[in-house]
């Protein structure tokens, strides 16, 4: 028993019960821990038939494998669940400081069943588990019930908190559940299922270490590692200027190549996610007014204002999750826009700056901001909450929604008070913000009319910030993922990063190839996508960092991590073969709990359906149909529905998995 | 020698191999690099390039295994 402690703990809200259940060493060799063991979980007790906003549904809080085992960047949690906004399958995934807490406690996940009869929250610390009454707590913002915990629930020690905001209260279907001053795991309304529970935050002191098989190796890696993040610093000269010129010549490029991963390190390590603020406008990657629009409706005059280099002239200090190196994060100066009521926020990410900036055609930096932390503190997903307020901003264009519905309010593209109003109206759920605070799909059910060509959505969950038309492999994600809409399982890009080829025998390898082939549906462009959705699931299995996974095998090997932390001597296509069984259970879920895969399948503008009519992507429209069918075929899943085929569900019953 | 170079999109593979590695004679330089990739003498100092990821200028010399990083599309977050 190595990298992971064996035991789960469960708590009936309903009830108040609280035990501990040990998990066979069966279940982590045949999907790890993390997103793994919450897949392994839930799929086998949460019934078929079970609400997503009722008792039977279960909510997970996992950390992964390698969380504390001295491994860098690898801090992540996750919340898992029957998700209320698509109906199938939930995952949100998070940095912070959270992930080890659970371990320190003893444990590799913690799940929540039932309701609570009134609003309570979780303490685990040395003296046991035990619900305190959170009655007072309820209806305060995220980050103030956080430093409220953190000091009340002190016991030799800072205790970890996750918690949620009023929007997670009032199960709006795009909240999320937040950690660390606003970190926040957003996606799947995760933070829906945590208000129906009436359980208002998890607080964690513990001090448990987690063994590891050869801590020896795992040192001399960790210090090798660290040794190239240190090095790999930006040069002078790229500054904020520079980033719209890039976006530019990758837009001329014909030909794509095998990319050194630390170079995206580099980046990350000096701007953090705000780099692509001002390059996804000339390559079109940055969605532009509801995904209708392109660089000419948000041309350089007016985008330049989201200078990374702008954002970047608030930060106080430097922000890091727990054992990241990288440290994409920082700490940004708000007083000035908030009459010193609120001192500091964290930097908005990419998605924030896109999402609620280049979508909605608002270049005013200081709402940016300031939308940002309304969002962190309210628990609100900021890709749902922007997709959804370019949704509304084009109904309103198009005569769909008048001021009578929004009160008085004038929904001008561009208009950032405007924005910021409406999104305090969904976040209270007051007048038209009830019906958005459920994200597009709910929203155009509502409003009707032809107001559903403008809900960008898949399966119900709003795409993240970077257009497939660029990078047709992230549409498959976008489609096939069982938690769709995720931007963060894989793309082109990121697959010529991560050398997968080096050691997984099926991975296609890549020298050059001409960009235009990214178009055509073929078997390897299948198997690219496969790999990358296997190699994501490990590194969730493992609890580590996206940003780390594409700095690729060169530099983050997370097949040698996991040997050195478990002692099992796997091969990397024995690992990949465990990342295959995970997405399997998942795709398993929401099949049981009546997803049909192909409705998930993203469609119309994303997709180029109609295609735009400027910008670097006009005129292309994608074969998604095709590409996502051999996707599946490549997965062992039928082609035409998507569902796992008998031989693969064959082997996760022979493996004791599922019944 | 044989060094492992990361190029990007708008460079010339013809000598690089199937396994992203490039033969040069002893002696040889990031600029011997640049200009088996097609990089105009005029922009090698202006382009982003690493030897085994610090920054590098073009007369740096390199030796057997050295890896040799340019600057090519990026995107994520």
């Amino acid at each position: 028993m190595k990298g992971y402690l064996g035991k789960i703990l469960k708590v009936d809200l309903t009830t108040g019960e609280i035990e501990e259940e040990a998990i066979p060493d069966n279940v982590y060799e045949n999907v790890l821990s993390g997103i793994g063991l919450g897949a392994w979980y839930l799929y086998n007790q949460i019934p078929a038939d079970a609400d997503p906003l009722g008792p039977d549904n279960i909510l997970g809080f996992t950390s992964g494998l390698l969380v504390g085992s001295g491994s860098l960047i690898t801090g992540r949690w996750m919340a898992v669940c029957k998700s209320p906004l698509t109906g199938g399958w939930g995952d949100a995934n998070c940095g912070g400081d959270f992930a080890p807490g659970i371990k320190a406690c003893g444990y590799d996940a913690i799940f929540f069943r039932g309701i609570s009869p009134t609003p309570v929250f979780l303490q685990v610390d040395k003296d046991g588990a035990v619900l305190r009454d959170a009655t007072e707590l309820w209806g305060t913002d995220a980050i103030e019930t956080e430093d409220i915990l953190r000091k009340e629930c002190a016991v030799g020690g800072t205790p970890r908190v996750v918690t949620i905001g009023p929007a997670g209260e009032k199960k709006s279907l795009i909240s999320g559940i937040v950690n660390d001053g606003g970190r926040i795991a957003a996606r799947s309304g995760v933070g829906a299922v945590m208000g129906s529970k009436q359980l208002k935050a998890v607080v964690l002191s513990g001090n448990q270490r987690t063994k590891i098989a050869d801590p020896k190796s795992m040192k001399a890696y960790s210090k090798e590692f660290g040794a190239k993040v240190k090095q790999a610093n930006a040069p002078g000269f790229l500054k904020g200027y520079i980033f719209p010129i890039l976006g530019n010549l990758t837009s001329k490029v014909k030909s794509v190549s095998a990319t050194d991963g630390m170079m995206s390190v580099m980046l990350n390590k000096s701007y953090g996610t705000i780099a692509v603020n001002t390059m996804g406008l000339p390559n079109g990657d940055s969605p532009v007014k509801n995904w209708g629009g392109s660089v000419k409706d948000f041309s350089f005059r007016k985008y330049r204002k989201l200078n990374p280099d702008r954002v970047l002239a608030r930060k106080t200090k430097n922000y890091a999750c727990y054992s990241c190196t990288i440290q994409c994060g920082d700490i940004c100066d708000i007083s000035d826009l908030t009459d010193g009521k609120i001192e500091h926020t964290h930097k908005p990410e990419y998605e924030n700056c896109c999402a609620l900036g280049t979508n909605l055609l608002i270049n005013d930096l200081d709402e940016i901001f300031l939308m940002s932390e309304a969002l962190n503190r309210a628990g609100m997903d900021s890709i749902s909450a922007g997709s959804t307020l370019g949704f509304a901003f084009e109904c309103f264009e198009k005569g769909l929604i008048t001021e009578a519905d929004t009160g008085g309010l004038k929904l001008v593209w561009g208009d950032a008070k405007a924005a910021s109003r409406l999104l305090d109206m969904m976040i209270n759920r007051e007048g038209i913000g009830d019906i958005l605070a459920d994200g597009v799909k709910v929203a155009s059910e509502k409003i009707g009319g032809n107001s559903a060509l403008y809900a960008n959505h898949c399966g119900g969950q709003e795409p993240g910030m970077h257009d497939p038309k660029l990078d047709p492999m992230l549409g498959v994600h976008f489609s096939a993922d069982p938690t769709p809409g995720r931007h963060t399982i894989g793309a082109g890009l990121y697959y010529n990063m991560m050398n997968l080829w080096q050691e997984v025998s099926w991975a296609p390898k890549v020298t050059k190839y001409p960009k235009s082939e990214e178009y055509i549906p073929s078997d390897d462009e299948a198997l690219k996508s496969v790999a990358l959705a296997c190699y994501k699931m490990l590194n969730d299995g493992a609890g580590g960092c996206f940003f780390a996974l594409i700095a690729g095998l060169d530099h983050w090997n997370l097949f040698r991590m996991l040997n050195d932390t478990t002692g099992w001597g796997l091969t990397a296509d024995e690992y990949m073969a465990i990342g295959r069984r995970i997405q399997t259970l998942r795709q398993l879920f929401s099949v049981k709990h009546g997803v049909e895969p192909k409705d998930a399948i993203m469609r119309g503008r994303v997709m180029g359906d109609p295609p735009l009519e400027s910008g670097n992507l006009k005129g292309i429209t994608l074969p998604i149909d095709e590409m996502v069918a051999l996707h599946w075929k490549h997965f062992g899943w039928n082609e035409h529905t998507g569902l796992p085929e008998q031989e693969i569900v064959g082997e996760l019953k022979e493996r004791a998995l599922v019944q | 020698m044989r060094v492992k170079v990361y190029a990007a999109g708008y460079c010339n593979f013809e000598h690089i191999d199937d396994d992203g590695f490039m033969s040069l004679p002893e002696g040889a330089t990031l600029n011997d690099v640049l200009g088996n990739l097609g990089i105009p003498r005029l922009f090698r100092r202006a382009l982003f390039t690493a030897v085994n990821y610090q920054q590098a200028k073009p007369a740096t010399p390199l030796k057997d295994g050295d890896i040799v990083s340019l600057l090519g599309a990026m995107s994520g977050g």
